[in-house]
């Protein structure tokens, strides 16, 4: 047998084992690392997110919980508060868990407009 | 003959021993009692000397929890909030009453994870990197209710020297991605996690978005 093919045997075999995912993360785990590590890459970060969501949308399914949030916290630190709320009120309308939260985060968008300082 | 025979008894018995690793099961008395449906994530407290390595174990603790069926509250989210509270070092947050973050979030638990070692030591021609975590989860009560600690240890130079088919392969693999995202530290992080949430004597029961078992 040549190297190439007890290698693409291999490869197989370790695809084969690890279990399917639940849901679909899209690079959640390595965009939010990137995004740490530079923080110019939030707008990619964001864009990717949402091409996600609309795919996901157009199947009738949902985001892995936390994601819609986690847009909506992108687009509160750009400073769009009304897009921010979008999203929030999307991951309580998903995630009954998430719900105390977001409503309390929904509150305080609508109650401070605009003086709270960016960082 | 019968010298050789209880040897290889002996032999076979230390070999089957060190496979099956007799440890006692976790006990999950405690985390039953009201089993979590969220968890609330907080910042990683950093004992280590890089001082980034906080921001990405955060990122490597969503999705291993919320595959395991729980509501996991949204890391960066939570931390930006924190920040907003004034809470931008981990330790302060650290310091909090579980019962009162975990009542800021409406979470039913509170994830703390502590990076004990992260660091690259370099010898010769190997260079071996460690990764040392403590976990611990609380109650939005207060009490604890489950922990675990994980170190892991890669040395990418081994793969020469103990040269063996899939071994070779995995190892491989590991360096292959680990370069695409970082030195080393993400995979073993991951796979740390891996460990204690899902693999070993500590792992966590399913949660409620789990499919149903059978």
């Amino acid at each position: 047998m040549t190297r190439a093919a007890l290698i693409l045997l291999v490869a197989t075999l370790l695809v084969a084992c690890v279990p399917p995912r639940k849901y679909d993360w899209n690079n959640y785990d390595a965009s939010l690392y990137q995004y740490y590590k530079d923080p110019t890459s939030g707008e990619k970060f964001r864009v990717g997110m949402e091409a996600h969501f609309k795919q996901l949308e157009a199947k009738g399914q949902k985001p892995a919980p936390g994601l819609y949030a986690e847009l909506g916290t992108l687009y509160l630190e750009g400073g769009d508060r009304a897009t921010a709320a979008t999203y929030y009120a999307k991951e309580r309308d998903a995630w009954p868990e998430s719900r105390y939260l977001m409503d309390t985060m929904l509150q305080s968008l609508e109650k401070s407009p605009k003086e709270r300082p960016r960082k | 003959m019968k010298t050789w025979l209880s040897l290889a008894a002996l032999v076979s018995a230390c070999t089957l021993g060190g496979c099956a690793t007799p440890k006692p099961p976790y006990d999950f008395t405690e985390f039953n009692k009201a089993p979590p449906r969220s968890i609330l994530v907080v910042p990683v407290v950093n004992r280590s000397l890089d001082v980034d390595a906080s921001n990405y174990v955060l990122s490597t603790l969503t999705i291993p929890l919320a595959e395991l069926g729980y509501y996991v509250f949204p890391v960066n989210t939570v931390k930006v909030v924190l920040e907003q509270e004034g809470l931008y070092e981990p330790e302060q947050v650290r310091r909090m009453e579980p019962s009162q973050l975990a009542a800021l979030f409406g979470a039913d638990a509170v994830l703390y994870v502590t990076i004990k070692r992260w660091d690259a030591q370099y010898v010769v021609i190997s260079t071996t990197v460690t990764v040392e975590f403590d976990y611990e989860m609380t109650h939005k009560n207060g009490p604890k209710i489950w922990a675990a600690n994980k170190q892991m240890q890669y040395t990418p130079q081994n793969q020469q020297q103990q040269g063996g088919g899939l071994a070779v392969l995995i190892a491989a693999a590991i360096t292959a991605a680990a370069t695409r995202i970082a030195p080393n530290y993400l995979p073993l992080t991951q796979q740390a996690n891996q460990q204690v949430f899902m693999v070993e004597s500590t792992k966590l029961p399913p949660g409620p978005y789990a499919p149903p078992q059978k």
